[in-house]
């Protein structure tokens, strides 16, 4: 972390940019007359940048005062970090280790199968098509309106329904749809 | 302690604000910025200092739970370390033990009991504060960590390579210790001769250059080995660049050679009786030619080694890769690497003439014939 020569002002954030702002104006003409006159001068002579952090950050003396306040003690901070990765390292091989121990009993479940009965075994091992339509399905699917069919055809087996509403932080501008009703369908 | 600093600064700025409210005429802002201390304090095995929680108990709630969930994963590793060393017990005492799988368990305890402590923030500072215990496998692992982590092995990789020591002197070398030279420090030109100061070792950065002043008395070596048991090693000391006359070429020169150097992570620093085989002889760089790059190298043995003495005038022309090829020094292994660079100085004269007795060659280039000899002189417009 850089020292910066310079003394920092002891302002907070917010008011250190105005205070620059107003030291960069000519102390003769303060007043804001001529706006256009104050936008012009403002560019031609910028305020001074070698007190605040360079705007492409190369130079940053506010970032180790800020982290002094933010993070009190880098002991407790390499601590906190490394409590949080082991307790994530924790989880994650508790879920690794549940997953493999179904995995392991799906496996030697389908071994005895093997054993038991070929043709269930068959069964068993055929990939199902997430898409297919069951026949009382296609049959209500003769009748329906276009946008019924897309409804029913958002469906799919294993993947979230499209017809989903995506939650949201705010509740929506035209209020609950309290009319609506599902139409009939064949449960698949 | 940081707590309280930061609660100073608010009172401090709390007070300026209320005499600016109390009418007394605006004075320009005082500015109260207190320097970040950025220099490490003076903590270290000769300053020891006990380590304390950075913040107390309350400041920082995710602090203290951290704490907890460390201490329970560590007494979780623990019993599972006992459990594994009742297994290796175990193993060994059958009557065939299988030689594999008691190598896949001790590598696991050593892992095991590593984990178990390196969370721990009081062993991370310790460690970090120069009071590791050499003798804990967790000391020496973060130490270790550091040391390849933290720009001392890139620093001495990047120096031997781009000074082409490892293609010269060794194909590679892939450091497993921390070999750190020290050389006592130059002294002033303006000090009397009559007083005698003691020589102060300092500390030798790979790749600098020394003065052959400095180097006429052999070096303090610390090597810091991060393994237990006792190995032993051979310290080699190198010139690549002596010049060969015969040849119009650079040959290598043996300047110190010591085997059976026993080196454990709790052995004495600085390494003791390495005089005592191939005595040292200083750089001693020849007038006239460039700087010479002085490598000193600790390779792993084996086993013991019974080395011939090499005589003075047999340490020019010295092979470094038939000398491993012989006595079976692997350098794939590990072991650890150091260099320099010296040119000639005024003190090398006198290296000749009390070490090693023989005449100081100059190198440089053979004097032009003169073309223009016969002419100078003589009348030109007759």
């Amino acid at each position: 972390m850089s020292v910066s020569v310079l003394k920092s002002n002891g302002l907070p954030f917010q008011l250190r940019g105005l205070v620059a702002r107003l030291y960069s104006t000519r102390k003769s003409e303060v007043s804001s007359s001529d706006p256009q006159k104050d936008t012009i001068r403002r560019y031609l002579y910028p305020p001074n940048i070698r007190n605040k952090a360079s705007p492409t950050g190369t130079w940053r003396p506010d970032v180790a005062r800020a982290l002094q306040r933010a993070i009190p003690s880098v002991q407790a901070h390499e601590t906190i970090e490394r409590a949080w990765l082991l307790h994530q390292r924790h989880l994650r091989k508790k879920r690794d280790a549940e997953l493999q121990r179904k995995f392991n009993c799906m496996r030697q479940a389908m071994q005895e199968l093997e054993e038991i009965d070929s043709r269930l075994f068959r069964e068993a091992n055929k990939q199902e098509d997430p898409r297919a339509r069951s026949l009382a399905e296609v049959e209500a699917m003769k009748k329906m309106s276009e946008p019924e069919k897309r409804a029913v055809e958002s469906r799919v087996r294993g993947l979230f329904p499209r017809e989903l509403r995506v939650p949201t932080d705010t509740p929506p501008k035209n209020g609950w749809p309290n009319e609506w009703r599902a139409f009939q369908r064949p449960l698949a | 302690m940081l707590a309280s600093r930061y609660a100073l600064a608010f009172a401090r700025r709390s007070a300026t604000k209320q005499s600016q409210s109390s009418g007394e005429p605006v004075k320009p802002q005082t500015k109260q910025s207190r320097a970040i201390r950025t220099r490490r304090p003076r903590i270290s095995l000769q300053h020891p200092r006990e380590w304390n929680r950075p913040l107390a108990f309350g400041v920082l709630p995710a602090f203290d739970e951290a704490l907890k969930v460390i201490k329970e994963d560590s007494i979780a590793l623990k019993d599972e370390v006992k459990a594994l060393e009742g297994a290796i017990a175990r193993e060994k005492e059958t009557p065939q033990p299988d030689q594999h799988a008691l190598r896949v368990l001790e590598d696991k305890l050593r892992i095991l009991e590593v984990q178990s402590e390196i969370n721990f923030p009081q062993v991370r500072w310790k460690c970090a504060n120069g009071m590791a215990d050499m003798s804990k496998a967790v000391d020496r692992h973060l130490l270790e960590q550091r040391w390849r982590k933290e720009g001392a092995l890139d620093l001495l990789m990047e120096r031997i390579h781009q000074m082409k020591v490892v293609p010269d002197v060794l194909p590679d070398i892939h450091p497993s210790l921390d070999l750190r030279v020290n050389f006592p420090r130059v002294k002033s030109n303006t000090g009397l001769q009559a007083t005698v100061s003691k020589a102060v070792y300092e500390h030798v950065e790979q790749g600098v250059f020394l003065l052959p002043e400095q180097t006429v008395e052999p070096p303090r070596i610390y090597a810091t080995v991060f393994h237990p048991e006792e190995r032993l090693y051979t310290l080699l000391m190198i010139d690549p660049d002596f010049p060969d006359e015969t040849n119009q070429t650079f040959q290598t020169y043996l300047h110190w050679l010591q085997p059976n150097i026993p080196l454990s992570s709790v052995s004495t620093s600085p390494v003791p009786n390495l005089n005592t085989h191939t005595t040292y002889i200083p750089p001693h760089p020849q007038r006239g030619t460039t700087y010479h790059r002085y490598t000193i190298l600790l390779l792993p043995q084996h086993s013991r080694l019974s080395i011939h003495m090499v005589a003075k005038d047999k340490r020019a022309g010295f092979d470094v890769r038939a000398f491993m090829e012989q006595h079976g020094l692997d350098r794939n292994v590990g072991g650890g690497a150091h260099m320099w660079r010296e040119v000639w100085s005024e003190g090398v004269p006198a290296v000749y003439k009390d070490i090693l007795k023989t005449m100081e060659p100059k190198f440089g280039r053979m004097p032009k014939a003169d073309r223009y000899g016969d002419f100078r002189g003589k009348k030109r417009y007759v």
